[in-house]
């Protein structure tokens, strides 16, 4: 009995002392913070995020590293096993798990158990998911659709496409006006990765993108085939910019400024550089990619960004705490909102900024994408079949009757990725 | 002799020649000066595709002065000079010493050890990256100028010995016999009499070795990370965006970065060269 007793008073202490340390306790020591938003804006925003952070918990000595995005990419390799911060930026879905299997994330699930976050980052869960467990947080997502230039299509006499023969319709009549119906620069191939999970969802549907992503569905399947087949209809009437295999995403944008392309398949991201070059919101709109199988429910690409503590950090107890602050909805509204990041807030309950684009983009994500979100093609698809695929698609979209080769070759890489 | 002097060519080939020149020149500086050229232009100039047109408005001021007022440029800048000098001094005391060693002393592994600084200029450095990276790493000195410093004496000493073992060879072996015959300490026989009659070759080395380590890439991004150590040449890409890449800043900040190497070719400009051909002829 006295044991009994003993030992739930025990307990109730340890809670007691939890709550407290979740609450506001004294955090101390220090938080090793690695960000790879290195471009002024986001960094000022988390820069201004932690200084928040910093106020709540004046004892913690906050140290914060920005890294260069692409750079942060090779080296987080190494500063996860060498110098581990507590708290490191980076990617949902697959392109979290070389870093899960490895055990250098640490599992967070306890912290998807409080309510605050399982009530409210519902629609992220999945992508922060691997093996039945969480193992981050997400900051930011942002949607992918179709930005394109209203004036133009006012001209014409076009409307958005609903259905894959409006744009089909559409497209006919920009060209035959000596335009593009899209640009794109497919240098760095993930371009052409958006066109196929666009494609492929509305062909195929979510269920069968992520089926194709887990290495179940041979690339010679018809149904991919006919993803192929609805792809080739728009590069054989010339709906893509020419030599777009020697542009980036952003040498690519002239043409859509200049008015020698009518549209981008892009995520939001796009929206700033378009408007600093002078196109303003009564010739810029954007609207969802159309249907294309009424059978399948429409989903969407919406990448999100991370946050992860890396199972060698020291202050464990500090970093869980900093990842609370990061998705509470105050911060969430604040970070997200025009001033700063300019993206979707990931807590339901957060509020968003009076943006065009962004009123879209989140009607579109909370309303219109029933089907599921998908995190992108180089985010889904394990890495190395992302970047052969992504290779292939380039080659298909400037040859389109090497398919069948392409589609042999991807098969392969599958077989071998996959085992 | 080649190449033969222009002027005593016929004067078809003169005229060529002073035809020519200037295209190739101009050829050759065009990478150059498309930088130079982005380096003063807006933002919008590349979203609009104006690469290579005029600039649509003069930003030099503002882009330059982003560089140097509003970045973490300065402080690549300050991490490259200190990290860039200890080298050279690391690497030219070294090898003087290890030269002299080799070049004045007649003993039986002279040869075999002249050969291991020789060949370790043959090793491709990339091969050395993993091994290189865990190794500071268990030292401690991952990620800290000292670290790229050691590594970098480490592996320009090789070439340096190589350059100057090869000079004290040519000095005239009399000069140090009468220097013992005088009683004079080894030490001050290096001190004294060698050391003076190396300058052009230590001037010309510290040139080669500062033009060396100032525009090494490879290893600041396999050493170090962040600001607080890594180098400007890593730095520069701390200008690229998320999704775009600033390619007015990156270029602007890249002229920053070359102006030290080149104003040193400049003012140094006949040791460098002295540098280049010394090592080889011999």
């Amino acid at each position: 009995m006295k044991t009994t007793f003993k030992a739930s008073f025990a307990a109730l202490a340890a809670a007691a002392t939890m709550a407290g340390s979740n609450a506001s306790a004294e955090l101390t020591g220090d938080l090793k913070i690695f960000l790879d938003t290195s471009n002024p804006a986001p960094r000022a925003t988390m820069e201004a995020m932690i200084g928040r952070f910093q106020a709540e918990h004046p004892d913690l000595n906050i140290e914060t590293t920005v890294i260069d995005r692409e750079a942060y990419k090779t080296q987080i390799r190494n500063f996860l096993t060498a110098d581990a911060p507590d708290v490191a930026t980076w990617y949902a879905a697959n392109r979290m798990r070389p870093y899960v299997e490895a055990g250098l994330f640490e599992d967070v699930s306890d912290l998807w158990m409080e309510p605050a976050i399982a009530d409210n980052l519902g629609s992220t869960k999945g992508a922060m998911t691997i093996d039945g467990k969480q193992w981050g947080v997400p900051y930011t997502y942002y949607q992918w659709g179709v930005y394109y230039r209203k004036d133009i299509f006012g001209e014409l006499g076009l409307s958005e496409p609903a259905t894959w023969e409006d744009e089909l319709a559409n497209c006919e009549k920009i060209v035959a006006s000596g335009r593009a119906c899209y640009t794109i620069g497919s240098k760095f191939l993930w371009t052409a990765g958006g066109w196929f999970d666009y494609i492929n969802l509305r062909t195929n549907g979510y269920d069968f993108h992520m089926d194709m992503a887990a290495g179940n569905v041979a690339w010679t399947d018809d149904r991919v085939k006919a993803t192929f087949a609805n792809w080739r209809q728009l590069i054989d009437m010339g709906g893509f910019v020419a030599n777009h295999q020697t542009y980036s995403w952003q040498e690519a944008l002239p043409f859509m400024v200049n008015g020698e392309a009518a549209a981008y398949l892009m995520g939001n991201f796009a929206v700033a550089p378009l408007r600093e070059a002078g196109l303003s919101d009564d010739q810029l709109d954007f609207y969802q990619f159309p249907v294309i199988n009424p059978d399948v429910p429409l989903a969407e690409d919406a990448p999100t960004d991370t946050f992860h503590i890396p199972a060698n950090a020291a202050n464990k107890e500090a970093a869980r705490e900093f990842l609370r602050f990061v998705v509470s909805s105050n911060e969430q509204t604040e970070i997200n909102n025009g001033s700063n990041l300019g993206q979707l807030p990931i807590n339901a309950s957060a509020s968003i900024d009076d943006d065009k684009f962004l009123d879209q983009g989140f009607a579109m994500l909370s309303s219109n994408s029933p089907g599921g979100v998908a995190q992108f093609f180089d985010r889904d698809f394990p890495a190395e079949m992302a970047a052969e695929a992504m290779q292939g698609f380039q080659e298909f979209m400037v040859f389109p009757d090497n398919l069948d080769d392409i589609l042999n070759r991807l098969e392969k890489v599958r077989a071998r990725v996959y085992q | 002799m080649f190449p033969r002097p222009i002027q005593t060519q016929p004067r078809a080939a003169q005229l060529t020649y002073s035809a020519v020149l200037p295209i190739a020149l101009t050829l050759w500086l065009l990478p150059l000066i498309a930088v130079a050229i982005f380096s003063v232009k807006p933002a919008v100039d590349f979203t609009q595709g104006n690469y290579w047109g005029m600039p649509s408005s003069f930003e030099g001021l503002t882009n330059y002065g982003q560089v140097f007022f509003d970045s973490d440029m300065p402080r690549y800048l300050l991490n490259s000079v200190l990290i860039t000098v200890p080298t050279v001094i690391g690497a030219v005391a070294l090898s003087c010493m290890a030269g002299f060693a080799l070049g004045i002393y007649k003993f039986r592994a002279n040869l075999v050890i002249f050969f291991m600084f020789v060949a370790g200029n043959f090793v491709p450095f990339q091969i050395l990256m993993v091994p290189v990276r865990d190794l500071t790493l268990d030292l401690g000195l991952y990620n800290t100028k000292t670290g790229l410093v050691l590594f970098h004496i480490a592996f320009q000493t090789g070439f340096c010995t190589l350059f100057m073992r090869n000079f004290i060879r040519a000095l005239p072996f009399a000069l140090i016999e009468a220097a013992r015959v005088e009683g004079v300490a080894e030490w001050r026989i290096f001190w004294y009499v060698v050391l003076p009659l190396m300058k052009p070759a230590i001037a010309a080395l510290s040139v080669l070795i500062f033009t060396f380590i100032w525009n090494d890439y490879f290893w600041a991004v396999v050493l170090t990370q962040g600001p607080e150590s890594q180098p400007v040449t890593a730095g520069i890409t701390s200008f690229n965006a998320q999704f775009r890449a600033a390619y007015h800043m990156m270029s602007a900040g890249s002229i920053v970065a070359a102006l030290p190497p080149v104003a040193m070719f400049f003012a140094m400009q006949k040791h460098f060269i002295a540098g280049l051909t010394l090592g080889a002829v011999k």
